[in-house]
C-alpha cells in the first residue's frame, strides 16, 4: 500500500514537474526529465526508508 | 552602430525587408494574462487551455484534479485556518494556515468540495487519512507551479 501510494505520488509530481520544466523544449526531453524525477522520488524514498528502518521512533 | 556584413546577409537575407519571421514566443495582452492566471488557479490546466497549449492543459487537469479527488477518496480532509489555543504567539494555528494554503491552490476543486461538504468531516482513524491529506496538498502545490507556468507563457517568457 505504502509503495503504491509513493509511486502514485511520484508519478503525478513527475508528470507536472516535467511538463513545466523550462529547460526541456521537446517531448522527448520532457519524458526523460520526468522519468528522472520519478526515479529520484522512488529511489530516495526507498533509500530513506532503508536508512531510517532501525530508528525506534 | 554595427553594419551588416556578408555573413549576416547570407544567414538572414530577408531580415531587413521584414519577411524573416523568428520563432520566438510572443507575449499576450495584460488582460489575457490575468484571465489565464485566474483560470489556471480555478481549474487546473485552464490557463494553458486559454493560451492554446491543449496537450499540457489536459495533462495538468487530469493529474492535478486526479490527485485532489484521490485524496478525498482516501479520506483526506479539507483544512481551514483555525484560531490557536492560548497562550499562543499567533492568532491562527500556523500549521493549519500552511495546510490551507497548500490545498486552496487547487482552486475550484477545494471550493466546490468545501461547499458540498466533502472532506469537512475528518476521519483520522482511517488508515488512509494521511495519504489523502498528502495527495490534496500535492494537488494544490503543483497547481501553484502550473499557474506560474501559465503566466510565463502568457508573458512570452516561455513557449
Amino acid at each position: 500500500m505504502h509503495v503504491l501510494m509513493m509511486s502514485l505520488y511520484a508519478a503525478i509530481a513527475a508528470v507536472v514537474l516535467a511538463a513545466v520544466d523550462p529547460k526541456s523544449d521537446t517531448t522527448r526531453q520532457r519524458l526523460v526529465h520526468g522519468l528522472k524525477i520519478f526515479g529520484s522520488f522512488l529511489g530516495i524514498g526507498l533509500l530513506l526508508s532503508w536508512v531510517l528502518f532501525p530508528v525506534p521512533w | 552602430m554595427q553594419t551588416r556584413d556578408g555573413l549576416t546577409n547570407d544567414i538572414a537575407p530577408n531580415y531587413s525587408s521584414g519577411s524573416f519571421v523568428f520563432d520566438e514566443p510572443r507575449p499576450f495582452s495584460i488582460p489575457r494574462r490575468a484571465i489565464a492566471v485566474v483560470a489556471a488557479w480555478l481549474v487546473p490546466g485552464a490557463g494553458h487551455l486559454l493560451l492554446g497549449r491543449y496537450g499540457r492543459a489536459a495533462l495538468f487537469f487530469v493529474s492535478i484534479t486526479g490527485a485532489f479527488f484521490l485524496g478525498l477518496i482516501l479520506n483526506g480532509r479539507l483544512f481551514w485556518p483555525t484560531v490557536a489555543e492560548p497562550p499562543s504567539t499567533f492568532h491562527f494555528d500556523l500549521i493549519t494556515v500552511l495546510w490551507f494554503f497548500a490545498q486552496i491552490g487547487s482552486g475550484l476543486c477545494y471550493l466546490v468540495s468545501y461547499a458540498l461538504g466533502f472532506g469537512t468531516n475528518p476521519h483520522p482513524e482511517a488508515a488512509t487519512f494521511e495519504y489523502g491529506n498528502t495527495f490534496m496538498f500535492l494537488a494544490g502545490l503543483l497547481n501553484y507551479l502550473v499557474i506560474h507556468d501559465a503566466f510565463d507563457i502568457a508573458a512570452g517568457r516561455k513557449r
